[in-house]
C-alpha cells in the first residue's frame, strides 16, 4: 500500500468545535494522515516574533511557529491544511497570512478552511482529495498533452459533460442537465462518442470528475476518478495554452465555486465555497427564468444593462430573488436586472473566495457560467483585468479528465 | 475545602499550590476527564462533540466562533461553581484549552463579575518575586478557611 | 457516527513534575512502584504520570511529595498515561498543553524558592507582589503637576 500523504495541520479551534474528527475522517478517506509539526516552546517564541504578526491567541502563535518549521524544512510534510473558526477575525488574518507565506516560500500545496461546529468530513473531502493528489501525483499532473483516444466525464451538480479526445484534440462532446446521475452520464458519453465517430471499445482510457465521479467512475470502469480542483486547473491551462508559469482559475459552478491559484498547471492554493447558492450559477439560472430568457441569453442581455442602477445583494438566493422581483416591480429594465445579477454573483465570489488565493494573471474563467459574458465582464471589472475564457470552457472538467486519463493508457 | 478557579486553567503551578494549601483547584483537565470518561459518540481527540459549542450558547451568542463556544462549555460550569479564583494576568503562553484569546477574555471577565474572593498576580520573574508570589497565594488560600 | 466507549472510567490521572537537583524522575518512579497498590505509573522526562482510583493516587502522591516537597508539583490530567489521542508519536508533535507546561517550568524554580522560604514563615510579613489591577499609566497632567511641585 502506498504510504499516506502527510498533511500538516495548522489550526486553532477544531478540537473545541467538535470537528477534529471530521478532519481526520476526510484525510483518511483519501489516504492522508494529519499531523502537527513538532516545535518546542523556544521555537514558538522566536518564530512568532520573527513572523511579526502580533496576535493574542496562543494557539495561533503555535500555528505560526509550525508554519515556519515547515517552510524552513525543519519538519517534513507533503501538504498543509490550515483551519480556524468561522467568524474569528484573528483566526482569519492568521489563516490568510500563513497560506500566503507557505505558498510564496515553499512548494507545499495548501488549503485553508474556516469551520463551524456543523462542518462535516463530506465538505472537507474534495479539498483533502485535491491536497493529496497534488502531493502524490505530481508526475501525472505534469502531463501537458493528451495522447491516444480518451474519454473524460464531468458529472456536475447541475450538468453532466463528456468529451472524447484524440491526439491532443477534442473530437466529440456531450452536454445535458444532470437528472439521474448515471443515465445523464451514459447519454452524454453516447453523444460525444457519436460526434467523434469512435466506438466505446476504441477508447483507451477514461477519467471522471465532479460530484458524481465515484458513482459514475465505478459504473463505467474509469481509470482515473479525480476531484474537480486539480482536473479543472489542468483543463483550464491546457485549453488556454498557459501550461507554464502562474495562472488563476475561477469556476463558478452550479452548487459551489472554485478559485485556484495555479503554477505550471498544478494548483498551489485553492478555495472551494458553497455556503450559499446566492453566489452560484444556480442564482443566474433563477434570474434568467424570472426574466423569461434562456440562460444562454442572460449574458448578452446583461451586457446591454448597467448593474449600478439596481441594488442587489444575492448573499442568499432567496433574498437575491426578492431584490430581483422588487427591481422589476419598481420599473428597472430587464437588462439592468440581468447585469445586476451577474455583478452580484461576481462580487460575492470576489469577496468571499478570491481573497483566499493569490490572484496572478492570466485569470481564466471556466465552467458553464463562463459562457455568460455579463458575468465574465463583471468579474473582469472587479479584478481590473482582462479575463480569459478558453475554448470549450464549459467542458473544462471533462477535458481535464480526458487529458489526465491518457496517463493511464497501457502500452499493450 | 473551597473550589478555586485557576487561570490559566491548565497551570501546573496554580493547580499544585491550591491543592497544597488544602483546596480544590478547578482546572481544564478535570473538565476534559469528564468527557473522556463519558460514553457517547466518538469525537477525538478531546471527546468534545459538535454538541458542546451548542451548549456554549449559554455563555456566548451564536455569532461567536464555535471554538469559543466549545471552550466555554468546559469553563462556563466551572466559573459557575467556583468559590474563589486566582488569576495570573500575564499567562500569554498557555496553549490548547487556553489557546484562544477571545475565550480567555470572556473567562476572566465572567470570573471578575462574580462576588467571590479573587487574587490577581503576575508570574514571578526572579526569586524575590517567587517568595512574594507564594506568600500571596498562601495568605489568600489560608484566608478562604474551610470553604463551603 | 461511531459509538465511544470510555476506558478507565472512575479513575483519575495526575502529573507529578519534579524540578530538582537532587531527585530524578527515576527516583520518583522507584518510590512510586514501591508503595503503589495497583496504580498505573509511567515515568516521563519531567516526572511521572499516575493513574488509578482517586484515593490510591492521592496516597501515592502524598508520599512522593515528602521526598522533596518544594520541588515536586502535581496537577490533574484529563487523559490516562500513554493515551494515543495525546501521544506525541501519534500526533507528530507535542500536544499543545505541553508547551504551556514547558513555559511554567521556566518559572517553577522561583516558586520552589518561594516554597523554601515560606516553609518556616507564615508569610504574613512578606510584602504583597505587584497587583496587576493596580497598574495604571500615569496621567500626563498628573505627571506635569508632580514636575511642577518639585522644589528646585
Amino acid at each position: 500500500m502506498t504510504p499516506p500523504v502527510r498533511i500538516a495541520q495548522l489550526s486553532c479551534g477544531p478540537e473545541y468545535s467538535g470537528v477534529q474528527q471530521e478532519i481526520y475522517i476526510a484525510a483518511k478517506e483519501v489516504n492522508g494522515e494529519i499531523f502537527y509539526p513538532d516545535v518546542a516552546l523556544k521555537d514558538v517564541l522566536r518564530d512568532f516574533d520573527i513572523f511579526g504578526l502580533d496576535v493574542r491567541s496562543p494557539d495561533l502563535k503555535l500555528a505560526i511557529a509550525r508554519a515556519k518549521a515547515l517552510v524552513e524544512g525543519r519538519v517534513d510534510a507533503d501538504a498543509v491544511f490550515i483551519a480556524t473558526c468561522f467568524r474569528c477575525a484573528e483566526g482569519a488574518i492568521v489563516r490568510n497570512e500563513l497560506r500566503h507565506y507557505i505558498h510564496e516560500n515553499s512548494k507545499l500545496p495548501v488549503v485553508s478552511y474556516s469551520f463551524t461546529e456543523r462542518t462535516t468530513s463530506g465538505t472537507l473531502l474534495t479539498r483533502m482529495e485535491a491536497l493529496t493528489t497534488i502531493a502524490r501525483r505530481r508526475a501525472l499532473l505534469a502531463r501537458e498533452a493528451q495522447q491516444g483516444i480518451t474519454l473524460g466525464l464531468d458529472s456536475g451538480s447541475a450538468t453532466t459533460k463528456a468529451v472524447v479526445m484524440k491526439d491532443n484534440k477534442i473530437i466529440g462532446t456531450g452536454w445535458q442537465p444532470t437528472i439521474e446521475v448515471l443515465k445523464s452520464a451514459q447519454d452524454v458519453i453516447s453523444h460525444a462518442l457519436e460526434e467523434a465517430d469512435i466506438k466505446r471499445n476504441e477508447v483507451q482510457a477514461v477519467g471522471t470528475t465532479g460530484y458524481g465521479r465515484f458513482l459514475v467512475g465505478k459504473e463505467i470502469n474509469a481509470d482515473l476518478i479525480q476531484e474537480e480542483l486539480t482536473v479543472n486547473s489542468k483543463g483550464a491551462v491546457f485549453l488556454a495554452d498557459r501550461q507554464h508559469g502562474p495562472a488563476t482559475v475561477i469556476d463558478i459552478g452550479g452548487m459551489d465555486n472554485k478559485a485556484i491559484s495555479v503554477m505550471d498547471g498544478i494548483p498551489g492554493t485553492f478555495t472551494m465555497g458553497g455556503i450559499c447558492a446566492g453566489a452560484s450559477g444556480r442564482f443566474l439560472e433563477m434570474t434568467s427564468k424570472r426574466l423569461g430568457v434562456e440562460i444562454t441569453e442572460l449574458g448578452p442581455l446583461a451586457m446591454k444593462g448597467f448593474a449600478g442602477r439596481v441594488p442587489m445583494n444575492s448573499y442568499c438566493i432567496v433574498f437575491g430573488t426578492q431584490s430581483l422581483v422588487n427591481a422589476l416591480a419598481t420599473g428597472s429594465t430587464r437588462e439592468d436586472v440581468a447585469a445586476a445579477a451577474c455583478h452580484s454573483v461576481a462580487e460575492q465570489v470576489f469577496e468571499q473566495q478570491l481573497q483566499e488565493v493569490d490572484i496572478k494573471e492570466p485569470v481564466l474563467m471556466v465552467g458553464g457560467t463562463s459562457l455568460i459574458e455579463g458575468l465574465v465582464f463583471a468579474m473582469g471589472e472587479l479584478l481590473q483585468t482582462k479575463i480569459v475564457v478558453p475554448p470549450y470552457s464549459q467542458y473544462i472538467g471533462a477535458v481535464g479528465s480526458a487529458l489526465l486519463a491518457s496517463g493511464f493508457i497501457r502500452d499493450d | 475545602m473551597a473550589k478555586v478557579f485557576i487561570y490559566p486553567s491548565t497551570s501546573l503551578i496554580l493547580s499544585d499550590l491550591v491543592a497544597r494549601y488544602g483546596h480544590t483547584p478547578l482546572s481544564s483537565a478535570v473538565a476534559i476527564r469528564e468527557r473522556i470518561q463519558t460514553a457517547g459518540f466518538e469525537s477525538p481527540p478531546l471527546q468534545i462533540t459538535p454538541e458542546e459549542p451548542k451548549k456554549g450558547l449559554k455563555w456566548a451568542a451564536v455569532e461567536v466562533p464555535s471554538g469559543v463556544r466549545g471552550r466555554m462549555a468546559l469553563y462556563g460550569p466551572m466559573i459557575g461553581e467556583c468559590e474563589a479564583a486566582i488569576i495570573i494576568n500575564d499567562a500569554d503562553l498557555a496553549f490548547g484549552c487556553m489557546g484562544c484569546a477571545r475565550t480567555n477574555e470572556l473567562i476572566t471577565f465572567l470570573v471578575r463579575q462574580k462576588d467571590i474572593p479573587k487574587l490577581d498576580l503576575y508570574y514571578p520573574k526572579n526569586e524575590e518575586e517567587g517568595v512574594k508570589f507564594v506568600a500571596a497565594i498562601k495568605r489568600f488560600l489560608t484566608g478562604l478557611g474551610e470553604g463551603k | 457516527m461511531t459509538d465511544y466507549k470510555p476506558a478507565l472510567v472512575g479513575s483519575v490521572t495526575k502529573y507529578v513534575v519534579v524540578e530538582s537537583f537532587d531527585v530524578t524522575p527515576a527516583d520518583l518512579a522507584a518510590r512510586a512502584y514501591e508503595i503503589s497498590k495497583g496504580a498505573m505509573i509511567k515515568e516521563t522526562c519531567f516526572g511521572l504520570v499516575i493513574n488509578g482510583k482517586e484515593d490510591e493516587v492521592d496516597r501515592i502522591i502524598a508520599e512522593l511529595r515528602k521526598i522533596d516537597p518544594d520541588h515536586i508539583f502535581i496537577k490533574d490530567r484529563g487523559f490516562p498515561p500513554g493515551d494515543s489521542r495525546r501521544c506525541r508519536a501519534n500526533l507528530g508533535g507535542a500536544r499543545p498543553g505541553y508547551h504551556g507546561m514547558e513555559y511554567e517550568m521556566t518559572v517553577i524554580p522561583y516558586v520552589s524558592h518561594g516554597l523554601e522560604v515560606l516553609k518556616n514563615n507564615d508569610g504574613t510579613r512578606i510584602a504583597a507582589p505587584e497587583n496587576p489591577l493596580m497598574r495604571r499609566i500615569l496621567d500626563i497632567s498628573r505627571l506635569k503637576k508632580i514636575i511642577d511641585t518639585e522644589e528646585p
